[in-house]
């Protein structure tokens, strides 16, 4: 849970140090050197603290927790809803905990009387204008008013306006499809109006009027949409802004949450799942530094809906009249064991952008035993040069964190904004606060900050990496330089060449720091990377040479392979779970589960392995994909040697160790060596100009087969296209 | 004798046409014969074509056994099911309501002893749990606990709507929304509360389903 | 001869010949536990005997004798609607007295409990399914 809760404030110290000692070491390095610690006193507990920490932050350090309803650690200090009020020694009014830099000697009382007499004023204050509809209120139950009030307001009312003649009401504004706003709940923390614009970059939100006519809006009547527009739910501190979808489903004291990770992009989204009776009621971010901070795309928090529409919930076999017919198990392995052992050798899987690494080892092995090397993954990267062979020429090596730190970042074919768009926040974050240039080689997108655009021909890749382009100047220059390269770009049929241009171009940068890696190739699924480490070859060429007899599609919807591709008498198989392009063309279809419902190994664009959790059971018949395919290795008398799931991560373990390193970034070296035998290349860079296909707002929110069953996602689509209509 | 209806009595009676679509088409007795003996009564044309159809019914519900071995099996199963259901000893799990209407049971008008159903109070010596009321999240450890400690085979009656799905506290925060969340139910038993007479029905049910077991034969089976 | 018990004797012997010598009346024992003297009053349309006999105590003085095609199954669900209430008290009259009854032809047949068999019933649910299938595109 994101906000502070009644637990959190009572027992403390939530607030993590890391988090505060991040803050302040960007407010130090500003000033060069470090410079010396002042000692305040808080609530007599002296504590040492760097010029320029607020009293918020000094007493959370030491564990106290001040109330605040404004205040957010990666926002701007706004200071304006004054819950946070203590009182100082010597001074004559309480000060505002979150905007005020601690001096030095400073005695900061949390606990005497003026600190809570003035809490119980502001919350008075808050609270007259603010309804007493918790019974029907989304927040409820996870409200900070209601806790805060529950904490630090008054035992006493002084309100008697028993007739509401004076309670302020504010017309609730349309925000689209996936946020409800009942403004007037709002207690003007304006939380939502610093995200969009520092976070999200979008200036849509503000206020107008003043004092008691204040209102948080869009000034015209305008939808707020942004890739990130979900986290303004979290963010909101009452029930003004609450999730349309969840909207009167669930009350947070019934569910039950899972820690999982997202799979809807390469991000590898840390996320927690809330379920109730076996049903996903709702996704919410998980804090994790390293990958997403607290926030979540929006194609993740909201197309959990996705899950419960198209999914197949029982083995179908094709019958003779060419239908789909729903069979049981037994039946269902029994043919597709039977079209197996009848094509022998021939033999082929694709798998797509939601197979977890389990099931990737497992098809592998039971595919190598049948004398089969036909694996590929649907989505393409060069094999020339050193190809998946070394680690870093396809792993995003600088981390996503490490794109906060960068100077210059040179895109390369790839609109980070909606593939990753937790790593454009990143880079927007840079921006904003880091001076970061940005220069991009692709299609003219918004990525909502400035950038160089030097134009989307390949050419100008050749010119950088001969050394002949202005910018070269730029990227010598520069400490902390980044290359980032789209997986798009990269499935050209001159992928390689791109590549090699970007490993010479990357190699001719002068990092500042021995560890700064500087060339990084961003994914677009979240398969990839486990697949290109289990040995996986990346493309369906292989499978279009060899026409195998069986083909085995691992959740591949993109449509990489048609049945045109293959031979008439070929047999498809799908193991998946939704009804999508490849069920549609499958012959026999083995009922997989999606990634709330499986403990599964991920492995995120920058090389970290992560697993989800069972949040919610399968539904109807389907199965865990590995245990389908284990399941199927003993009918065809090829029996895996794994029973559970310890024992197949032991046998992942064997493949690649860092696919059990939870948590754990494996970073990659070897760039020089990639760089090398890239020179062997023979491939040109082609004329046509490099293209990405999430151009706008509304290519982003359906791009798989969660996001295109779900119908959140379709409004959302709906949204941006009306909003295009609008005349602001 | 006869309610007052449309049709004089009498002019009924001496037609038996009208006599039938007054009194219904199911099978009618002369009403004025009492003689007082157990000699059948002379049968009238409408009764019963089912009652030819069907075959007496033996004893035991497994009829089709294969070879000896099977038979002999079977016959086994029968004396076990026999013994089993002619000893059913109930451990009371009086909750609430209910629970005064189970000791109904045990009173002389229902008299559950002559069906060798004798309540104990101790799950060690019971094979039969009778849930008789409102479980309640509390509760709902202890009444797992109990069940645990009964030795197999055991069985679970569940008693009025309350142990059957919460009945009408189904939506109360402190109530398990039916005891099957909670043990294995064999016999659930509507009402509210469900007379004796109900409750004394479930047990014969439950009788009924413990001559249906075929533990030996299952086990031969494997 | 009462005052020996003897007329106990004659009756006693003139119940065991009206049940069919001895040897039915032990299978009747065997099956219902009781064998006891009692006015026929009228038979169902399932074969079941229903008697009376106002020497025994209310409560007491009337039963059925359940159709020998149910053999030592029988149960309290096999009697019909229309002598329930007269085996329980409910009414005196006799079902074939009771013209406050008519019967229909929308009315259903009298069926036993049907637990434990393959007749029985099922609950099925009206709630929506959690999860919708995907349902193959038609040729």
């Amino acid at each position: 849970m994101l906000r502070t809760t009644l637990g959190k404030v009572l027992t403390g110290g939530s607030l993590s140090p890391k988090r505060v000692t991040a803050v302040v070491r960007a407010a130090s390095s500003q000033t060069g050197k470090k410079p010396e610690q002042i000692e305040v006193f808080i609530d007599d507990i002296p504590v040492k603290v760097d010029p320029g920490t607020t009293v918020l932050q000094a007493a959370a350090m030491i564990g106290i927790e001040i109330p605040r309803f404004c205040y957010h650690e990666r926002l701007a200090v706004a200071g304006n809803c004054r819950m946070c009020l203590v009182e100082v020694e010597k001074s004559p009014k309480p000060v505002a905990a979150c905007a005020m830099p601690v001096m030095k000697g400073w005695r900061i009382k949390t606990d005497s009387e003026m600190t809570k007499k003035a809490r119980e004023g502001i919350m008075e204050f808050l609270l007259i204008n603010h309804p007493l509809d918790c019974p029907i209120c989304d927040q409820g139950g996870e409200c900070d008013l209601q806790d805060q009030s529950m904490a630090f307001g008054s035992d006493r009312s002084r309100f008697v306006d028993i007739d509401h003649t004076g309670k302020r009401a504010v017309e609730d504004k349309d925000l689209g499809p996936l946020i409800k706003t009942v403004m007037t709940r709002c207690i003007h923390c304006t939380r939502c109006i610093r995200f969009a614009s520092e976070v999200a970059g979008v200036d849509d939100l503000g206020t107008t009027g003043r004092g008691n006519d204040m209102q948080i809006g869009t000034y015209v009547e305008k939808m707020f949409l942004s890739e990130l527009s979900g986290n303004v739910i979290d963010l909101c501190p009452v029930g003004a802004l609450t999730s349309k979808p969840y909207s009167f489903t669930a009350r947070p004291w019934e569910i039950r949450k899972i820690d999982s990770i997202d799979v809807l992009d390469a991000v590898g989204s840390n996320i927690v799942v809330s379920s109730r009776t076996g049903e996903v009621m709702r996704i919410m971010p998980r804090v994790n530094e390293e990958i997403n901070e607290e926030w979540i795309a929006d194609k993740s928090r909201f197309s959990y809906d996705g899950l419960k529409r198209q999914r197949l919930i029982t083995p179908m076999l094709r019958d003779n009249t060419g239908e789909l017919k729903p069979v049981d198990w037994e039946a269902a392995l029994l043919t597709v064991a039977k079209q197996i052992r009848n094509a022998g050798s021939s033999i082929g899987a694709v798998a797509g952008g939601f197979a977890d690494a389990e099931v990737l080892v497992a098809v592998k092995d039971l595919l190598n035993y049948l004398g089969s090397e036909a694996l590929c993954t649907e989505h393409t990267f060069p094999l020339d040069g050193s190809g998946t062979d070394l680690r870093s020429s396809y792993l995003l090596n600088n981390g996503i964190a490490g794109a906060e730190e960068a100077d210059f970042v040179l895109l390369v074919g790839t609109n980070p904004r909606f593939e990753a768009p937790l790593l454009n926040s990143r880079l927007r974050k840079a921006y904003v606060h880091n001076e970061l240039d940005v220069a991009l080689i692709g299609p003219k997108v918004d990525l909502r900050y400035q950038y160089q655009h030097l134009g989307d021909s390949p050419s100008i890749l050749q010119q950088l990496a001969n050394g002949q382009h202005e910018v070269n100047k730029k990227l010598k220059a520069a400490k902390k330089p980044l290359i980032i390269v789209g997986s798009e770009v990269l499935a050209r049929p001159d992928g390689s060449a791109i590549l090699a241009a970007a490993q010479k171009l990357s190699a001719s940068t002068s990092p500042e720091e021995q560890n700064w890696r500087v060339l990084n190739v961003l994914h677009k699924v979240a398969s990839q990377v486990a697949a290109l480490d289990i040995g996986y070859t990346p493309g369906v060429d292989r499978i279009r040479e060899l026409n195998p007899k069986v083909l085995l599609l691992l959740g591949a919807d993109d449509g990489a392979i048609e049945k045109s591709d293959l031979p008439n008498d070929s047999f498809i198989i799908y193991l998946g779970h939704h009804g999508d392009h490849g069920a549609s063309i499958a012959d026999a279809i083995l009922p997989g589960v999606a990634y709330t419902e499986k403990q599964a190994t991920y492995v995120n664009t920058e090389g970290r392995a992560q697993q989800t959790l069972v949040a919610v059971s399968p539904p109807g018949r389907a199965r865990d994909d590995w245990k389908i395919i284990r399941a199927l290795s003993e009918l065809l008398g090829a029996k895996l040697p794994y029973d559970n799931l310890n024992e197949i991560r032991d046998r992942l373990e064997e493949v690649a160790p860092h696919l059990t390193k939870y948590g754990e970034a494996e970073t990659a070296n070897y760039f020089k060596q990639a760089q090398e035998l890239s020179k062997g290349i023979k491939t040109q860079l082609d004329n046509s100009p490099f293209d990405v296909k999430l151009k706008e707002l509304s290519d982003y929110f359906m791009t798989d087969s969660i996001s295109r069953a779900s119908p959140t996602m379709a409004k959302c689509v709906q949204a941006v296209l009306k909003q295009k209509q609008s005349k602001f | 004798m006869l309610r007052s209806t449309a049709v004089p009595v009498k002019e009924a009676l001496n037609n038996p046409v009208l006599l039938r679509t007054l009194v219904g088409s199911f099978s009618s007795v002369p009403f004025k014969k009492r003689d007082h003996s157990t000699t059948p009564v002379q049968d009238q044309a409408n009764q019963t074509s089912l009652q030819a159809t069907e075959k007496y019914k033996p004893y035991s519900p497994f009829q089709n056994t294969s070879n000896l071995a099977e038979f002999a099996l079977a016959r086994l199963d029968d004396l076990l099911n026999w013994g089993r259901k002619g000893s059913l000893w109930p451990l009371t799990f009086g909750l609430a309501c209910c629970a005064v209407e189970m000791m109904h049971i045990a009173a002389p008008r229902y008299d559950m002893d002559r069906y060798g159903v004798v309540f104990r109070a101790s799950p060690r010596q019971s094979d039969c749990i009778i849930v008789a009321g409102t479980l309640t999240n509390k509760m709902a450890p202890a009444l797992r606990k109990v069940y645990d400690q009964m030795p197999e085979p055991r069985w679970v009656i569940s008693m009025g709507s309350c142990a059957n799905g919460g009945g009408y506290y189904h939506y109360s925060y402190s109530v398990v929304r039916g005891c099957d969340r909670i043990v294995p139910v064999d016999i659930y038993v509507p009402g509210c509360p469900p007379t004796a007479e109900a409750l004394m029905y479930g047990v014969l049910q439950l009788q009924k389903k413990i001559k249906r077991y075929n533990t030996l034969q299952m086990w031969y089976r494997k | 001869m009462s005052y020996f018990g003897l007329d106990r004797f004659f009756t006693f012997l003139k119940t065991i010949k009206n049940y069919g010598g001895l040897k039915a009346s032990l299978y009747k024992i065997y099956r219902m536990d009781s064998l006891r003297p009692g006015t026929l009053v009228g038979t169902d349309k399932f074969g079941n005997k229903y008697y009376e006999n106002n020497a025994y105590f209310y409560g007491r003085n009337r039963w059925v004798e359940y159709a020998p095609q149910y053999g030592t199954d029988y149960d309290g669900s096999q009697v019909p609607a229309e002598w329930f209430g007269w085996l329980h008290y409910k009414t005196d009259y006799l079902p074939s007295q009771d013209a406050a009854r008519p019967k229909y032809k929308w009315m259903m047949e009298h069926t036993q409990n049907l637990s434990g068999t393959p007749g029985q019933f099922m609950p099925y649910s009206t709630t929506q399914p959690k999860v919708q299938a995907w349902v193959p595109p038609k040729k």
